[in-house]
């Protein structure tokens, strides 16, 4: 029963057991579920987690458990999308990363969370990303928004690299910047030539929004 | 020498001894079993060396247990930091008990409280008053501040250990990023002073290469080391203060097989700059009690390795203001800290967590870490102080103390008195402006400032020296094309200043 599936899927994620969604995913997979039906059911799943989390209900753990019970199921959903050529409808595409020299994660993984419950399509590249990884991903999934996260003072720095690397090759205008992290001001992202900041998670899903007009 | 205070009573215990024995025997699990990994090549050909088993693909060294306590061993309960000026050298371990600085990224505006960052003269003065107030006996790396305006990155470091030199003759600790420690291992050695190297673990039980390369330069250059541990709990450690304890002292004892293999005897102390995390933030969670809990079980295990104990974690508060809640929470924990047997502890100037500092905080902390001070002095028990004859002597009603020699004698060392504190009554108060402790650290820092001189001033030949080595760090940043045009430009406009380097 497809419906049971996807409702599984969403009970995996809902109850943090990544390699429970990972086999809910494959079996909706199996059992020809509509892709897109399994997309959204994750992204209902988060969703709820995400208000939960907005309501003060559930913490940090709760949505990073979430997200990574997302992020097992999603890779096998979106060959699935490959696959059978169908077309996804999202509010836009984000890459997101924490850049090169830089470890930190956990910023970064709340933002792309509360990206993807309210609707975009993220691909988070994970920690210590180099400026050619950025652009590569960017011209991979025709990203339409860059997300950077820096904690440190030291590799702050480093995002005013990869947009300098986005102008050099004539490319910046066609990607919305956003950067993050404990060392980044509004001052130093207008510095840099970011297009937004923020400095709280929700606050960066507001501004993905504005800076695609939806 | 600095005397510092020294604690003059057990300090405060909560694990029985088989309790530590048991975090003993698992962070030994730790270092055999999970081991830890070190991006260095030339260190883990050092272990493999000395009998440990390293994976070279996966950079893993697996620490036998013989040569963990071995190394343990080796490593001096007791050593001296060297300063500019003798009279501020530091002979730490022991029961000794130190204060430093707390360091933060930014300077916060007292009316707004919002952090901006600081100008160069703002650096220069919060260099003075930690300089000026006794109960300061040395400042942490960053400090006061991680840069200044028109500093770029990899130039904050260099700039801020010149201006430590320059500003002050106490004992300074230091950084690495990017090679920054060579340029700061060389002024220190102009100066003929240690600095407090350190080598950083990052957490979980990784050692990156420039962490470690930073700890041959500092043991080459005879400076002692810090090892630290500095995870998150419930994010890069375990959420308990048990399995915290264990990753922390395994990520700390491999700093120091690679310390004492590197050169036996040489000093290293272990320091907790763990926190929990803000679950709901993401943040670090400044001022909360449970790191004094850690604290309390880390020293007590660091006590049984018999390595000085550099408290680190001890006071950065989550308040963004000098306010009610600032006080508390630096106060409670840098007490409790200081019971359990720490060697030094960061308070000075600390606002909210690393993020911000202000010279005003630090003239309030003066009078914390007094209180704190006075109390590991304990009380003085012997004839004159038990003063039988004095009592007889005084007698009932109508007799007093207050015109003794007695009470002037020893009122000021069983008392301590704030300097910064309210300690009017009301109407004194009322006709005096009814200010409060903020207002009369005001009042002290723009005396600090107006007054204060460096112990030893640079003589003109080691100001040269200092500025030499800062322009070798620039030349060597911007070769290295670590510096943008833009920054570049900002920056030497500054240093073109008619107050340079102090404005």
């Amino acid at each position: 029963m497809a419906l049971g599936t996807l409702e599984e899927l969403k009970r995996a994620v809902i109850e943090y057991d990544a390699e429970g969604a990972a086999s809910w995913a494959r079996k909706a997979v199996e059992e020809k579920a509509d892709p897109l039906k399994a997309l959204d059911a994750l992204t209902e799943a988060i969703r709820q987690v995400g208000d939960g989390f907005g309501r003060g209900e559930l913490w940090l753990p709760d949505l990073v458990g979430a997200a990574d019970a997302m992020q097992a199921a999603m890779p096998i959903l979106e060959e699935e999308l490959k696959r059978t050529g169908t077309k996804r409808e999202t509010l836009g595409i984000v890459v997101a990363g924490t850049v090169f020299g830089d470890i930190h994660s956990i910023g970064k993984s709340m933002v792309c969370t509360l990206l993807t419950a309210s609707g975009f399509e993220v691909h988070d590249l994970g920690v210590n990303i180099r400026s050619e990884e950025f652009l590569e991903a960017i011209e991979k999934y025709k990203a339409n928004i860059l997300a950077m996260s820096a904690l440190l003072t030291m590799t702050a720095a480093e995002q005013r690299k990869v947009i300098n690397a986005l102008k050099e090759k004539g490319t910046r205008e066609r990607v919305k910047v956003m950067v993050g992290g404990g060392a980044i001001t509004a001052d130093f992202a207008e510095s840099i030539g970011a297009d937004g900041y923020d400095p709280t998670a929700p606050g960066a899903v507001e501004l993905a929004r504005r800076l695609i007009g939806k | 020498m600095l005397r510092g205070f020294t604690r003059k009573f057990k300090p405060l215990e909560i694990l029985t001894e088989a309790q530590v024995e048991e975090i003993h025997r698992a962070t030994l699990d730790v270092l055999w079993q999970t081991g830890v990994t070190f991006h260095h090549e030339k260190a883990l050909k050092l272990f493999k060396k000395n009998g440990c088993k390293v994976d070279y693909e996966e950079k893993r060294v697996h620490f036998p247990p013989g040569l963990v306590e071995e190394c343990l061993s080796k490593a001096p309960s007791s050593f001296r930091f060297k300063a500019r000026d003798p009279k501020n050298d530091l002979i730490y371990g022991g029961s000794t008990v130190y204060f430093m600085n707390m360091p933060g990224m930014q300077t916060v505006d007292l009316d707004t409280w919002e952090p901006r960052v600081p100008t160069r003269k703002e650096n220069y003065d919060g260099v003075t008053v930690l300089d000026a107030l006794d109960n300061c006996h040395f400042m942490d790396a960053y400090s006061p501040y991680f840069g200044f305006e028109s500093v770029p990155e990899v130039m904050k470091i260099p700039e801020s250990c010149a201006a430590k030199i320059r500003n002050s003759t106490k004992v300074q600790g230091t950084g690495y990023s990017m090679d920054c420690e060579i340029f700061c291992i060389q002024m220190s050695q102009a100066v003929g002073a240690d600095l407090v190297g350190r080598c950083l673990a990052a957490p979980p039980l990784t050692y990156y290469g420039d962490s470690v390369e930073a700890a041959f330069r500092y043991i080459k250059a005879g400076f002692p080391i810090v090892l630290c541990a500095g995870g998150i709990m419930g994010a890069t450690y375990p959420v308990t203060i048990a399995g915290t304890t264990v990753i922390g002292n395994a990520e700390c004892i491999a700093g120091i097989v690679l310390t004492q293999l590197i050169k036996p005897g040489h000093g290293n102390t272990a320091g907790c700059f763990t926190l929990p995390q803000n679950m709901r933030t993401g943040a670090p969670a400044f001022g909360q009690i449970g790191i004094s809990l850690l604290h309390l079980v880390f020293n007590q295990m660091w006590r049984r390795y018999g390595i000085p104990i550099y408290g680190l974690a001890d006071t950065p508060s989550s308040s963004k203001a000098i306010d009610f809640q600032c006080g508390y929470e630096r106060g409670i924990s840098l007490a409790i800290n200081a019971l359990c047997g720490a060697n030094s502890m960061l308070i000075f100037g600390g606002v909210h967590g690393e993020l911000t500092h202000h010279p005003i905080q630090a003239i309030l902390d003066d009078d914390i870490v007094g209180m704190v001070g006075r109390f590991l002095e304990g009380v003085t028990v012997s004839d004159e102080t038990i003063a039988l004859e004095l009592i007889e002597q005084v007698g009932p009603i109508p007799g007093q103390y207050l015109n003794t020699a007695h009470t002037r004698e020893w009122w000021k060392k069983e008392q301590f008195v704030p300097k910064a504190a309210d300690l009017l009554t009301y109407p004194e108060w009322m006709q005096t402006g009814k200010k409060n402790c903020l207002d009369y650290a005001k009042e002290r820092m723009e005396e600090i400032l107006a007054t204060h001189k460096v112990s030893m001033p640079l003589t003109p030949s080691q100001e040269e020296d200092i500025e030499r080595i800062l322009n070798e760090a620039r030349k060597y940043y911007r070769d290295k094309g670590l510096i943008s045009d833009e920054e570049w430009a900002v920056y030497m406009k500054s240093l073109e200043s008619p107050n340079y380097p102090y404005g």
